[in-house]
């Protein structure tokens, strides 16, 4: 049962009004909401009709919500989820479009298009735009670029992709039509060259969209904002009915979704925000900025709490962290200093008596290397000390924490090399992939059903749970190399005169798996029988068979979706062809996303005697004993300053321009009709990214619960060691000192 | 005399004295007889009709009026057969029948004054498939070119049938099709940036009945305005009805249409009798126009009302249940809520939706083994039935032996691998159409088609004997051990159907593709050893499609008049590809043999006006049991005689809908239950949401109100 601390039973005393919470890593603010969650739900007399609306941010998080209240609430009721609902926003602006859908210019049957095809879509616009326009690309091009053909059509377009997305996706959040986009060109005095043609691209794209029946992520949100503004009487029905909203990760909150909340909340409602503004990581890839959930703490009219203590990590881990925060906020360039990156609350060791003490203090076990490695030094060095220490601790976790997914793959390279038992978590969408390649076997096998490979791949996929369990890895593997050698196929999943099953008794072949065998064969059996369906039924089918997770269920249905949407384009398309289709998705050559975030839980405890490598977005929410932060330079993190690189600024692009960053101003121009002058949003950019990367080493400094290595690399051999890691470093040298001191005799 | 023994079977239900009352009153006498479902209304009905018709009146001057084919087969098994000597046959009408034959009947007197281009030629009366069809040739255009309707996201198909439904809603409620836009922008509460589409909507729904009347075409639409406007109140028209219908019995008038309900008031100015049937807490075809509140007036023409109030279906748990959830969802007082609702209700709750299937299987089967209920007295009921929910129940049902059947009207022919199957074969059969199935199409129609042949087997077939487009000869395998993996019988099967479908290929050529069908299911598929042998449904929709392509094949030969470049069999195909929405077919609804338990979409069940001991409601998370389907460009309540002109729908009105759809719907469903419900709870639907109904909510809240009461369910 949950033990609040004092400063939780702070937070659980809310009863009415506004609330902001500002957390710390490991203060247990999840389990304190889902507590909180269930007092409410006991303590309110609703009315039919009435909840408690949740939102956070992923699906891997919602189902964990809703197991913790679960299980605080005894339900007098029959059946499960009474009284409270979790959503994502995306989830929650499903609900909101599909309770009132012709208010947002939207069929009953509308649907909803993934990344991928959004992607597509507009990949296609781009295309075509640029055939139209073929001299645009003089204007941007580096001049050694110019006349280079390569550059000219396929560096090009692929800029203009990701500028044209960002620029589409910020227009949507600013509610901003092509209509109203085209009237406010045809308005503004002055050349804004990179709206003008994003202005065209989106009008295509949502040309393309329309004509699919479908709306994108963004579409969704900004249509539910949409429909609550017009909609005053649906409105106020929603406001009776959520009578709470509780928000948490509340930090990656963007500004439509606290719009959706606050207009949800209204006036003299009842709305608590948790969230720690200094792990806010996905304002690169989102319109999410943790300044929204500062201001709203610093509201006079909001009751502000904190949640200061934390019993993840030893107290030397926790001073370096600490430290972090206070040289941001004296941070050595201004601008960055003004974007106040990080902020207090510091982190507070948990009271005594807490039911989650913090692990010994060992500041030996912080170890930061001012030592200029290249990288595959770094690399080398990062997996001799992690195998030695695995094989000294078999029992304890630990992780290797880098920025970027190619890194990663280095890693794992060195780790596979040395035989240091590793799990990968780095892909976004890798539990995606894994739940469309198990389809994919499965639909493989039907359009191929005599092929006994692809059978015994299926029988893979049937067993997909059991596989981490020794002795049935063993049984699996024998079945597998029987089914393997099925001469003829029908001869098990269909007998007529002759019963592989008893041939196989017969010949000791499979003989001792007899049950599992015949359960398998009844489950394909029906599987062949169901073949015919429409693809998106069969998918479904399978699924209802093959998975029990919320994620996995989830994105099946994406799967089913996609598919059916690609079967309407694509009327020839059978099996073979969907098969293919859901194998390139699986193989990442074709990005593919679930609704919001369809990732499941990665449990680190699960993994012990084995090094995670995985990166520190996806590292966010989970802990290990010991954690690795490496490659931390001026490259993945820069702080602005003149020798440092930018992602969003290319080699091929002239004048350092970080296009992106410049559509966004220029649609900031066209709104409010203010001047723009180019080059300064790409500067902007700088500061903007340096500060979240300050954040993001925050979170992975916090991962670590005994123990903490920093290393940095020379990358391609101009990285320099990152300014915050210098910051921190002189500083833990100053501490070690100060004990050494403070220690020696005399 | 075949027909006796059906007038004893009409007559072998006993009735109580309430009902014997009624259908004894003096025959001129003009009744209006009101009730819940079950109380015997129809039997009443039924009765009467045979007791006119003992009492000397002529059959033929007797007209039975229904609001669907389907809800008038209790009068046509009672009167099958039984026309010697009775004064002809008794003429049991639909509003779409009766206005059909009318206009044809009348035509050459109204075709210029509707505005028929063509009058003096002959009508072209068109159904739902086609109207889709000729409705996308007139449509496209508009929306390719001049973008039409961009503000909207939907796709062709359901753009296509709210224009239909629109004009039809004109048609039935009585008003011209030019007000449609009017009617549905005045309505419109927030979002008025859309009120543009409403004016693409009208646009459209004129461009198309310019293109009717110039091709001499009548949709349902065109077909019941002239029947209104210019055939019913003809002097010859008049006297025809008038003269002959002098006996009139409505039953469920609450879900016909105003201009159904006007037409009758009009004719019961001059019948002798009449019995007028009106189910209350019913109405359930409003999106099909059905107005219980203008039904209801028709009691100003009856000489005498009764009311029905005894179920002589329900427990009095199920009466309870129903009427406990009736007042949750508000309403009045007068529901029976006496009584002990709790052994009336099963629930289990499931985390996933296959747990649920699984458990709904395993009830049924406890049921039927040791409970000795008959199949066919339990139904499985879901808002909407997909068909990965239908293929899980039949797979659970099938593998314990338990028979089943599922009722899945309004859906794409397509849809139904029957149906495919058929249109496979048909590519096969007309190489000349260059339109060859894929490969796996081949495979899934061999599998469809020859029994017992699995999908392992018709894919080796199809690799190795289809061929440049043709399906060789088994023979022509030559390995014997091949031959035996596919075995003999199978073999022989195969070579039936490749050996009709060279045949057909090599002879005459038969242009006809409804005749196609027909040889192709009656000549083999149908007999034993096949596909659709004793598979009722497949024979359905085999059936349906030969009615669909002989309809397509009438309307095109009858359009090339007018010069229309049309190619009959491969624009068929095309047509059925694109997905359209299958006409009403009558065999859909009339289950022949009663034998299994029924999976159907909750309407669609109570559209079949039967009664059973058990039902179970899966999905009740869903948001289907109470809502209406949005659609962007039609409003059923704006659209209907008793909205205000130019009042606000607003989200008090859709709230107070969807409690009192809910509310009939309890009310309905539990008045066709003897003995109890399941309910079938996924915290995680189908598609891996969590659904928060309406349904839930009121069942949450008199689950939880009855464990206050101490009445712990």
């Amino acid at each position: 049962m949950f033990k609040p601390r004092p400063k939780q039973q702070e937070v659980l005393a809310y009863r009415r009004g506004f609330m902001g919470v500002a957390a710390v890593p490991g203060s247990g603010k999840t389990a304190t909401l889902s507590y909180l969650t269930a007092m409410l739900l006991a303590e309110t007399e609703l009315e039919e009709g009435q909840e408690i609306l949740i939102v956070t941010l992923v699906n891997s998080a919602v189902s964990n919500f809703a197991r913790q209240v679960n299980e605080y609430v005894k339900s007098d009721g029959l059946l499960p989820g009474y009284g409270y609902r979790v959503r994502t926003l995306h989830s929650l602006a499903n609900d909101i479009v599909r309770g009132k859908p012709s208010a947002a210019g939207l069929d009953d049957q509308f649907s909803i298009v993934d990344e991928r095809e959004s992607n597509e879509i507009l990949a296609e616009a781009v295309d075509a735009w640029a055939r139209r326009h073929p001299e645009a690309a003089d204007a941007y091009l580096a001049p050694k670029y110019i006349d280079n053909a390569h550059y000219r059509s396929q560096k090009w377009v692929e800029i203009l992709s990701e500028t044209a997305r960002s620029f589409i996706r910020q227009a949507k959040d600013e509610l901003l039509t092509p209509a109203d986009l085209g009237g406010k060109l045809a308005d503004y005095r002055g050349e804004l060259t990179l709206a003008e043609s994003c202005v065209d691209i989106y009008k295509d794209y949502e040309s393309a969209l329309a004509y699919r029946g479908a709306v994108d992520f963004q579409d969704l949100i900004r249509l539910a904002l949409k429909v609550l503004r017009e909609e005053p009487d649906y409105l106020a029905a929603l406001q009776r009915k959520w009578v709470y909203i509780l928000e948490d990760e509340a930090q990656d909150s963007s500004r439509l979704q606290e719009d959706i909340l606050r207009l949800l909340a209204g006036d003299g409602g009842n709305w608590a925000r948790v969230g720690d503004p200094n792990q806010a990581i996905f304002e690169t890839f989102t319109t999410a900025d943790p300044k929204y959930l500062r201001a709203f703490i610093a509201d006079e009219q909001v009751d502000g709490r904190e949640l200061p203590n934390s019993g993840r990590s030893m107290r030397s881990i926790q001073r370096l962290a600490n430290h972090l925060i206070d040289w941001s906020l004296a941070h050595p360039h201004a601008k960055i200093r003004e974007r106040g990156p990080l902020s207090p609350p510091h982190i507070q060791p948990t009271p005594a008596g807490d039911p989650q003490p913090n692990p010994p203090d060992d500041p030996d076990a912080v170890v930061l290397f001012g030592e200029a490695y290249s990288a595959t030094k770094e690399a080398m060095v990062v997996t001799e000390s992690c195998k030695r220490w695995l094989a000294a601790n078999p029992e304890a976790t630990a992780a290797i924490l880098v920025a970027r997914n190619s890194r990663g793959s280095e890693i794992v390279k060195f780790l596979r090399q040395k035989a240091v038992p590793y799990v990968e978590n780095l892909n976004s969408s890798s539990s995606t992939r894994a739940v469309v390649g198990a389809l994919a076997r499965v639909l493989a096998y039907l359009a191929d059903p005599k092929s006994a490979g692809k059978l015994a791949e299926v029988y893979r996929v049937w067993r997909r749970d059991e596989r981490d369990d020794p002795a049935a890895a063993a049984a699996i593997k024998t079945v597998l190399s029987a089914l393997k050698r099925v001469k003829h196929v029908e001869d098990l999943v269909a007998p007529r005169l002759i019963d592989w099953l008893d041939e196989a008794i017969a010949g000791e072949e499979g003989g001792t798996h007899f049950e599992t065998l015949e359960a398998f064969r009844a489950r394909v059996g029906s599987w062949l029988r169901a073949a015919e369906m429409p693809i998106d039924q069969l998918i479904l089918t399978i699924a209802g068979e093959l998975f029990r997770d919320v994620g996995e269920i989830a994105t099946s249905h994406m799967v089913a979706l996609h598919l059916s949407r690609l079967a309407d384009a694509h009327p020839l398309m059978r099996l073979p062809e969907f098969a293919a289709e859901l194998y390139d998705i699986a193989g990442n050559k074709r990005r593919f996303s679930g609704l919001g975030d369809d990732e499941g839980q990665f449990d680190p405890d699960a993994r012990k005697g084995v090094v995670t490598v995985t990166t520190l977005h996806k590292a966010k929410g989970l802990e290990w004993d010991r954690v690795y932060l490496i490659s931390v330079n001026n490259y993945d993190f820069p702080s602005a300053e003149p020798n440092d690189s930018f992602i969003g600024e290319k080699w091929f692009i002239r004048d350092d321009l970080n296009l992106s960053a410049e559509a966004l101003a220029q649609l900031t121009a066209l709104d409010d009709g203010s001047a723009y002058r180019e080059g300064f949003a790409s500067l902007d950019a700088r500061i903007d990214y340096a500060a979240e990367r300050l954040r993001l080493l925050y979170v992975g400094i916090t991962r670590a619960r005994k123990a903490l290595t920093i290393t940095w690399n020379t990358g391609r051999g101009t990285a320099t060691e990152a300014t915050p890691l210098i910051a921190l470093r002189t500083f833990w040298e100053g501490e070690r000192e100060k004990e050494a001191l403070h220690e020696a005799p005399g | 005399m075949k027909g006796r023994p059906k007038l004893s079977e009409g007559r072998a239900i006993s009735l109580s004295a309430a009902q014997d009352e009624v259908v004894g009153e003096p025959v001129r006498r003009r009744i209006w007889l009101e009730g819940m479902a079950g109380s015997g209304k129809t039997s009443v009905g039924v009765r009467r009709v045979l007791r006119l018709i003992e009492g000397g009146v002529p059959a033929e001057s007797i007209l039975i009026m229904v609001p669907q084919r389907s809800l008038a087969q209790p009068y046509i098994r009672a009167l099958r057969g039984w026309t010697e000597h009775r004064g002809g046959q008794v003429s049991v009408h639909t509003i779409g029948s009766l206005s059909l034959q009318m206009v044809e009947t009348f035509w050459f007197l109204i075709a210029e004054a509707a505005g028929f281009q063509h009058p003096r030629q002959l009508p072209n009366f068109i159904g739902l498939e086609l109207v889709q069809y000729f409705m996308a040739r007139v449509i496209e255009p508009l929306v390719d070119e001049r973008e039409y309707f961009n503000s909207v996201r939907i796709d062709r198909q359901r753009l296509y049938s709210q224009i239909i439904d629109n004009m039809n809603k004109a048609a039935m409620v009585g008003f011209p099709i030019s007000e449609i836009g009017a009617r549905l922008k005045a309505a419109l509460a927030g979002g008025v940036e859309q009120a543009h589409i409403f004016d693409d909507a009208q646009t459209c729904a004129l461009a198309f009945r310019r293109y009717c009347l110039s091709h001499n075409l009548l949709d349902f639409s065109l077909q019941l305005e002239v029947f209104r406007d210019q055939v019913w109140p003809t002097a010859q028209a008049q006297d025809y009805l008038r003269g002959r219908y002098k006996h009139v019995i409505a039953d469920n008038v609450e879900e016909d249409n105003p201009v159904t309900h006007r037409f009758l008031r009009e004719l019961l100015e001059s019948s002798l009798s009449a019995l007028i049937i009106f189910d209350r807490d019913a109405g359930f075809r409003r999106f099909l126009g059905a107005d219980p509140a203008e039904a209801r007036r028709l009691q100003d023409q009856c000489d005498s009302c009764v009311t029905f109030n005894k179920s002589f279906v329900m427990s009095e748990n199920v009466a309870s249940l129903g009427g406990h959830l009736a007042a949750q969802l508000g309403a009045p007082a007068a529901h029976e809520i006496d009584g002990d609702p709790r052994p009336a209700l099963k629930a289990e709750a499931h985390r996933y939706h296959p747990q649920m299937v699984d458990w709904v299987t395993r009830e049924v089967q406890r049921l039927v083994n040791e409970d000795d209920v008959p199949p066919a007295e339990i139904v499985i009921l879901a808002p909407f039935l997909s068909d990965a929910l239908r293929f899980g129940l039949a797979e659970g049902l099938a593998g314990r032996g338990i028979p089943l059947r599922s009722h899945r009207p309004s859906r794409a022919l397509r849809d139904e691998p029957a149906a495919r199957t058929l249109l496979t074969l048909a590519r096969i059969a007309h190489p000349h159409w260059d339109m060859p199935p894929t490969n796996f199409d081949v495979v899934c129609a061999l599998m469809t088609a020859i029994q017992d042949l699995d999908l392992v087997r018709a894919k080796l077939l199809t690799e190795m004997l289809y061929r440049k487009g043709r399906l060789s000869p088994f023979a022509e395998i030559r390995s014997a051990a091949m031959q035996e993996r596919i075995t003999y019988d199978l073999g022989e099967r195969y070579d039936r159907l490749a050996a009709w479908l060279n045949r057909y290929i090599d002879g005459a050529p038969v242009d006809a593709i409804d005749i196609f069908f027909r040889r192709l299911y009656g000549g083999l598929l149908a007999r034993a050893g096949f596909g659709f042998h004793a598979d009722v449904d497949a024979g359905n929709t085999a059936q349906n499609l030969v009615d669909s392509a002989r309809n397509f094949r009438w309307s095109l030969d009858f359009m090339s008049r007018y010069d229309e470049k049309l190619d009959l069999g491969s624009d068929y195909v095309k047509m059925v590809d694109r997905g359209v929405i299958a006409n009403f077919y009558l065999r859909d609804w009339i289950a022949d043999a009663e034998t299994g338990v029924l999976i159907a979409p909750a309407y669609t069940f109570l559209l079949n006006n039967r009664a059973v001991d058990y039902q179970f409601w899966l999905n009740i998370g869903s948001e289907g049991w109470a809502r209406r389907l949005y659609q962007p460009l039609t409003h059923p309540y704006v659209l209907s005689r008793g909205w205000e002109a130019g009042a606000v729908w607003t989200d008090e009105d859709e709230r107070e809908l969807n409690r009192g759809t809910l509310r009939r719907l309890m009310l309905a469903l539990t008045r066709r239950c003897r003995k109890a419900i399941y309910l079938g709870h996924s915290e995680l639907s189908e598609s891996g949401y969590e659904g928060r109904g309406l349904l839930l909510e009121t069942l949450q809240s008199l689950l939880r109100r009855l464990a206050r009461e101490g009445q712990d369910v």
